[in-house]
């Protein structure tokens, strides 16, 4: 591994760091909650006493969607976040850094399989609350879930949008944010992805949703992109 | 009218006045494993009894002229059961408030010292939960179906992996037995229990059962072999190396018996219908019962062909005719213009037979199959001749939006 030169706060994204290597390459990353433990196989990086995750924007959609220079990031140090598709906690363990420990990060997940990782994840972090559930069915895990200020969904669902809206009218707060991770493939193979980001978009509005920003992922994730709403029911 | 809201949270069961004040409750007992099921059950969208309870004093301390609003729609039914006026109302103001004010009840009733340990109250309850809704799904057997068959499958590529390099090292030695024996099963056995050219003999190979005319084949040739004569050292290790694929044939023969004692149990309509292989590769294809038993006949028919069926999607070509269900015999011995009718039917009585297996557990696999066999004659009868082609039009455009 390459030595670290220096550590600095991303100009933009508060809590996010921007780690700076000797061969003069920069990387993403976030503030470990727990020291010396890793989530995937992301680098640990010192610097002054104070060790950082690398942010992989390969493995990761919202660190790609900020290399990609989105307007915003509303999840910050104390943010309560539902995380609607948690998957097996790479991203997931990153906001749960952000937040850190007076936020909170409600994951959501319906496999099984990628739960037991997602679950050893949220053994060390104890602001990471996993739920084994349907997200279209938030009524069926409203007594853990409270009051948020921003959704994050990756779910890779058809119905994504709606079962987005729905969670909001349970779970966000008026004037919280939304991160919508759209994949066009998992919605509908026989449409051009434009077309696909453009429906999801208009059912957002619909939604009382009001659209900041939307980023195209590639070359980080091919047919991606990330929506930026806000919501104002 | 007085206007009650009830919900059912980690601790018990409250009802709420317009105002927000709590004016009656229902407290569960403090013990993690006890709330544990009481929130599997509201998960469930069952009623916990703590929840049953506050209903029953609700109409004695009340009365039933009230109007009472749940945010769950399965909750209805139980209001009506003890005489009371439901409605239905989601994300309603007066609900959202008391969730938010949790940390404060659960201090009161004793769950917690301070409001700041809500939070850790909750990630213990989450982790909880959560492994024990892990245990649950583990505890399916049709899980275990699906990990045999996979595991089947895999023994399958190592096991022709294997085979043919067997072939091609043995072959230094004795090139002409490659021909003479198909089989790479019977292929391994000589080369394991004979081992060197020089032991092939009558007496070996009728022990491994193989027919007259063929060992006198086998052993005219191998007095005149052109392969390269080895030593004991070297023919040793290919002899482990077919040592280890009779091994894995073994292996391979106990896991599909173990598999179909499995699909037995778990799906024995589906497995009377195709078998225990073809049945748990369906399985496996969905993931698992439960999702296998909510798919419709026409993706169970292309279950295993998603990659022609999105490509025909994509382009507007001519979809896959049949996935996996390609291996039912009557299938793939059937002429290929019947091929796709026999598995447009075959899928149908899957379709059946996969939800009985999930929700009823009834067994209707007999009349199922005659039901099948019948329609089979009959499209072999109808359909016994090619049908005549069609000139195609040219340059047809495709069927894209």
């Amino acid at each position: 591994m390459a030595e670290v030169v220096r550590v600095y706060g991303h100009s933009t994204y508060k809590d996010v760091y921007v780690v700076e290597l000797e061969d003069g390459s920069t990387r993403l990353a976030t503030r470990n909650l727990v020291v010396g433990k890793r989530v995937y196989d992301e680098w640990l990086f010192k610097f002054n006493d104070v060790e950082y995750r690398e942010w992989n924007a390969y493995r990761s959609k919202l660190a790609a969607a900020l290399l990609k220079g989105i307007k915003e990031l509303a999840i910050t140090s104390g943010s309560k976040v539902l995380y609607l598709g948690a998957g097996s906690g790479t991203t997931a363990s990153h906001v749960s850094d952000i937040v850190g420990l007076e936020g909170r990060v409600y994951a959501v997940e319906f496999a099984p399989r990628v739960m037991r990782e997602l679950l050893s994840v949220a053994e060390s972090r104890k602001n990471l609350i996993p739920i084994l559930a349907d997200a279209r069915f938030p009524q069926r895990y409203r007594y853990l879930v409270g009051y948020s200020d921003v959704i994050y969904a990756d779910v890779a669902q058809p119905d994504q949008a709606s079962l987005v809206l729905l969670n909001a009218k349970h779970f966000l707060k008026e004037g919280g944010y939304l991160y919508l991770a759209i994949k066009a493939r998992s919605i509908d193979v026989t449409k051009e992805p434009d077309e696909v980001y453009r429906r999801e978009i208009d059912t957002l509005k619909k939604g009382y949703f009001d659209i900041l920003d939307v980023i195209h992922l590639d070359p980080f994730d091919k047919d991606h992109a990330m929506v930026y709403a806000r919501y104002v029911k | 009218m007085m206007k009650v809201f009830l919900t059912d949270v980690i601790v018990g069961a409250f009802a709420i006045d317009l105002n927000g004040n709590v004016i009656h409750k229902v407290v569960a007992p403090n013990d993690i494993n006890k709330l544990v099921e009481r929130v599997l059950k509201i998960e469930d969208d069952q009623p916990t009894d703590e929840f049953l309870r506050l209903l029953d004093e609700l109409v004695s301390n009340y009365g039933k002229d009230l109007e009472v609003v749940v945010d769950n729609e399965n909750y209805v039914k139980y209001l009506s059961d003890v005489g009371l006026k439901a409605v239905l109302e989601h994300g309603s103001e007066v609900l959202l408030r008391f969730r938010e004010e949790l940390p404060k009840h659960f201090v009161e009733l004793g769950f917690i010292k301070s409001e700041g340990e809500y939070y850790e109250f909750l990630h213990t309850i989450s982790l909880t939960i959560t492994r024990s809704k892990l245990r649950r799904v583990a505890q399916k057997r049709d899980l275990l179906a699906v990990q045999a068959i996979r595991a089947i499958d895999d023994i399958d590529k190592v096991f022709n992996l294997f085979a043919s390099r067997l072939r091609e090292w043995y072959s230094i030695h004795f090139p002409e037995l490659d021909d003479l024996v198909k089989e790479h099963i019977d292929y391994a056995r000589i080369v394991a229990e004979l081992g060197s050219r020089d032991y092939i003999n009558e007496k070996g190979l009728k022990r491994l059962g193989f027919s007259e005319g063929k060992i006198n084949k086998i052993i005219n040739i191998s007095g005149k072999s052109m392969g390269a004569e080895l030593s004991g050292h070297d023919v040793e290790p290919i002899q482990t190396l077919a040592n280890i694929m009779l091994e894995l044939d073994r292996l391979r023969d106990e896991l599909t018996s173990y598999l179909s004692s499995v699909m037995k149990e778990v799906a024995p309509n589906t497995t009377e219908l195709v078998g225990p292989l073809l049945g748990a590769r369906l399985l496996s294809l969905a993931g698992s019962l439960e999702t296998l038993a909510k798919l419709p006949a026409s993706t169970i028919q292309v279950l295993g062909a998603e990659k022609a069926l999105f490509r025909a999607l994509r382009t507007g070509g001519k979809p896959p005719k049949h996935g996996v269900i390609f291996q039912y015999p009557e299938i793939h011995k059937a002429p290929r213009w019947q091929r796709g009718k026999i598995a447009r039917s075959l899928s149908t009585k899957l379709a059946i037979a996969i939800k009985a297996d999930y929700f009823t557990g009834r067994f209707i696999a007999d009349r199922l199959r005659t039901d099948l066999e019948e329609r089979i004659n009959e499209i072999k009868t109808l359909y016994a001749k090619p049908p005549v082609k069609v000139e195609k039009v040219k340059g047809r455009k495709p069927r894209r939006k």
